[in-house]
């Protein structure tokens, strides 16, 4: 016994969702080969099928690229300050993947430790997900490996099963997930199938332990002579949170912003001495991998990874994170 | 000629004319090829050579971690090649210290990129040695565009290298802001299209500028406009349309439309096309006594 839902309930669920103020997100083709989570405007937008994931994550709906913090202006020698609204609109992720809705719980650690952040709490509380389960993974996915998988449950409100007959058995996990679905489902004979998902190839412990001694590795050097050093890793990390404040604006007045910001920029950890801590690749490289696989998971005992992929899938040189992982691995087995 | 590059690979290192090979290595057959940077002879079976192979590695010759490896041999295609001279014409390699072996290329990407459907570049021109046989048909029968030697009096027959930029440039002024309004929306400032550019090399780009910000920062409409048009002037005369800023992009902006534009006007105004002719002067940065405009001499 389950309860399913059709594609085009979906749709009228997000219509409803999006004609009383609310904001949806989901999968959208931008291009022949690129599907993009995007704020969608209308529901015919939403890809819901025919993709293994989007190259971008659902951590937009929770710390978008781009945001104002307040608005400042200068009057003689005053200096006036306008706080902005909190982000607190409902919002609707339809199609996340599990390893997106994943990551939420991660960031809600460092996003209410020793500062609690009003912007992303408000998102976060204001944020319904719906995962899609994972019918197939293409060589970049190692989701097994982080101890998710392609029906994993975290993170997500609830969860869609696709029957192949354009409906969906619908998966209940929290109460924001029922309130969703109340009334809007119908109970069927039907249950979703969902394969494996990619095999577990990575002994993070062991890693975990290597890195506890390998901050002067020699190796660093070496697996840091392909990155090139941009964000695209990044920026397309579900779990992935750096960002930048800066003021934007005129002489006498503006607003204080913050961006998206990436550790493999020279520019990252540059002190206004002009003395760069991290001057190079290597050191960048071995800050990221630290980070996700160290320092995280001292601090909050979380791995700050999903086993998405979409580090690899975006990087222009094919790097990201599992090619590093792998790697230093081959070297203890 | 992969085993062929193998084993010329192979004997530049054991006989010590190089100490590292920049060249190409894959995971899995249809998963684009990365940079692979090897220095002992028996690596060689790393080496790949497919239409996998996108990445401009020339890239890699300005990185000081590969500068440490020793002198390099760097695989490279016709059109790398292009972005090879003009690195050497603003002075940014020594060519002496570097051995280049040429591919004889068939077209990277399936379907093929659109720069190979006018590829004029096949044969690399001022390789240390070229492998593969050269004017061999090309497995995919694309029409070829003419050659790189062509006559400048030979300019009206270009059309095929800008076709996509004559198309676009058919729409309104209005249409084509909406057009780029559109892609640059999506652009997240991940900077991934400077980071693969083989010209994109200054220490510091002026958009890091930040005691005090030259270039808004912020990944809106008008910064990701501030962005793109500097990152265009920047490019004016000297990108040699490899392409792999548009590759790299991760939101699917068609930044070879902008690159486009540049070469055309580089074309049309100066005859000049980037990397294609080394005895050419740059449209900019060369400096002429007798140029027309005094503010400069
Ligand atoms: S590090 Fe890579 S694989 Fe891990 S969550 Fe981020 S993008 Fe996904
Ligand atoms: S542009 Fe020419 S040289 Fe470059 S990849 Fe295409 S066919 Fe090869
Ligand atoms: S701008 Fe793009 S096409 Fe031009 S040289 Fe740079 S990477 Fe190549
Ligand atoms: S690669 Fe694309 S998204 Fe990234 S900065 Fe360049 S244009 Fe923007």
């Amino acid at each position: 016994m389950s309860e399913i839902i059709s594609r085009e309930s979906l749709r009228t669920m997000a219509q409803d969702w999006l004609q009383q103020g609310g904001r949806v997100f989901g999968p959208v083709r931008m291009e022949s080969d690129l599907v993009l989570y995007s704020p969608v405007s209308d529901p015919q937008q939403l890809l819901l099928d025919g993709w293994i994931r989007p190259a971008n994550s659902i951590k937009l709906a929770v710390l978008p690229r781009h945001e104002k913090l307040y608005e400042y202006r200068l009057k003689g020698r005053e200096v006036e300050l306008t706080p902005v609204d909190l982000p607190t609109a409902p919002q609707l992720v339809l199609g996340a993947r599990p390893c997106d809705a994943g990551a939420l719980p991660i960031l809600d650690h460092v996003f209410n430790w020793d500062y609690r952040d009003e912007p992303y709490n408000a998102r976060r509380q204001a944020t319904t997900v719906v995962t899609i389960a994972c019918q197939g993974h293409d060589n970049h996915c190692f989701c097994t490996s982080l101890g998710l998988g392609p029906d994993a449950s975290t993170g997500s409100d609830a969860m869609l099963v696709d029957l192949g007959d354009g409906t969906y058995e619908v998966r209940l996990f929290s109460e924001k997930g029922q309130r969703l679905f109340a009334g809007k489902t119908q109970t069927s004979q039907a249950t979703g199938q969902v394969p494996s998902g990619p095999e577990n190839i990575l002994d993070l412990d062991a890693i975990h332990r290597f890195l506890s001694g390998g901050f002067e590795s020699s190796r660093w050097t070496s697996i840091a002579l392909r990155c090139l050093g941009c964000a695209s890793c990044a920026y397309h990390c579900p779990t992935c949170h750096c960002f930048d404040m800066v003021d934007t604006g005129g002489l006498y007045g503006g607003a204080k912003v913050r961006n998206w910001d990436a550790c493999q920029f020279g520019i990252f950890t540059m002190h206004a001495s002009g003395h760069n801590p991290r001057s190079t690749q290597a050191q960048r490289q071995r800050q990221r991998i630290y980070h996700k696989f160290h320092i995280y998971k001292e601090k909050f005992n979380h791995w700050l990874c999903t086993g998405c992929g979409n580090c690899t899938r975006n990087c222009p040189v094919s790097l990201g994170i599992r090619p590093v992982l792998e790697s230093i691995q081959k070297d203890f087995q | 000629m992969l085993e062929a590059l193998r084993q010329r690979c192979r004997k530049l290192l054991e006989d010590k004319t190089v100490q590292l090979i920049i060249g190409y290595g894959q995971t899995a057959a249809h998963d684009p090829a990365f940079p692979l940077f090897i220095t002992q002879p028996d690596e060689v079976a790393q080496l790949v050579w497919n239409e996998q192979c996108f990445c401009n590695l020339t890239k890699y010759l300005l990185k000081p971690e590969i500068r440490a490896l020793g002198k390099p041999a760097i695989i490279l295609k016709g059109c790398d090649e292009r972005a090879l001279q003009v690195l050497q014409q603003e002075s940014q390699i020594n060519r002496a210290e570097i051995y280049v072996l040429g591919m004889v290329c068939q077209g990277v990407g399936r379907p093929r990129a659109p720069k190979c459907e006018s590829c004029d570049v096949p044969v690399p021109r001022w390789a240390d040695e070229v492998i593969g046989t050269p004017h061999a048909p090309r497995e995919d029968q694309v029409e070829r565009g003419p050659q790189s030697d062509l006559s400048r009096s030979e300019r009206s027959t270009l059309a095929p290298r800008y076709a996509a930029l004559e198309t676009f440039l058919k729409k309104s002024p209005e249409e084509r802001l909406a057009y780029w309004k559109h892609e640059l929306s999506r652009c997240i400032k991940c900077y991934a299209c400077r980071a693969v550019c083989p010209m994109c090399y200054c220490n510091r780009c002026i958009v890091d500028k930040n005691r005090p910000i030259a270039i808004d920062t912020s990944p809106t409409l008008k910064g990701n406009f501030a962005w793109h048009i500097s990152r265009a002037f920047h490019l004016a005369g000297r990108c040699v349309g490899c392409d792999e800023c548009t590759r790299a992009c991760p939101a699917g902006i068609n930044l070879r439309l902008l690159n486009l534009a540049l070469a055309q006007v580089g074309e049309e105004e100066f005859q000049f096309r980037p990397g294609m002719e080394p005895s050419a002067q740059a449209i900019i940065g060369a400096y002429s006594l007798t140029d027309k405009e005094d503010f400069i001499r």
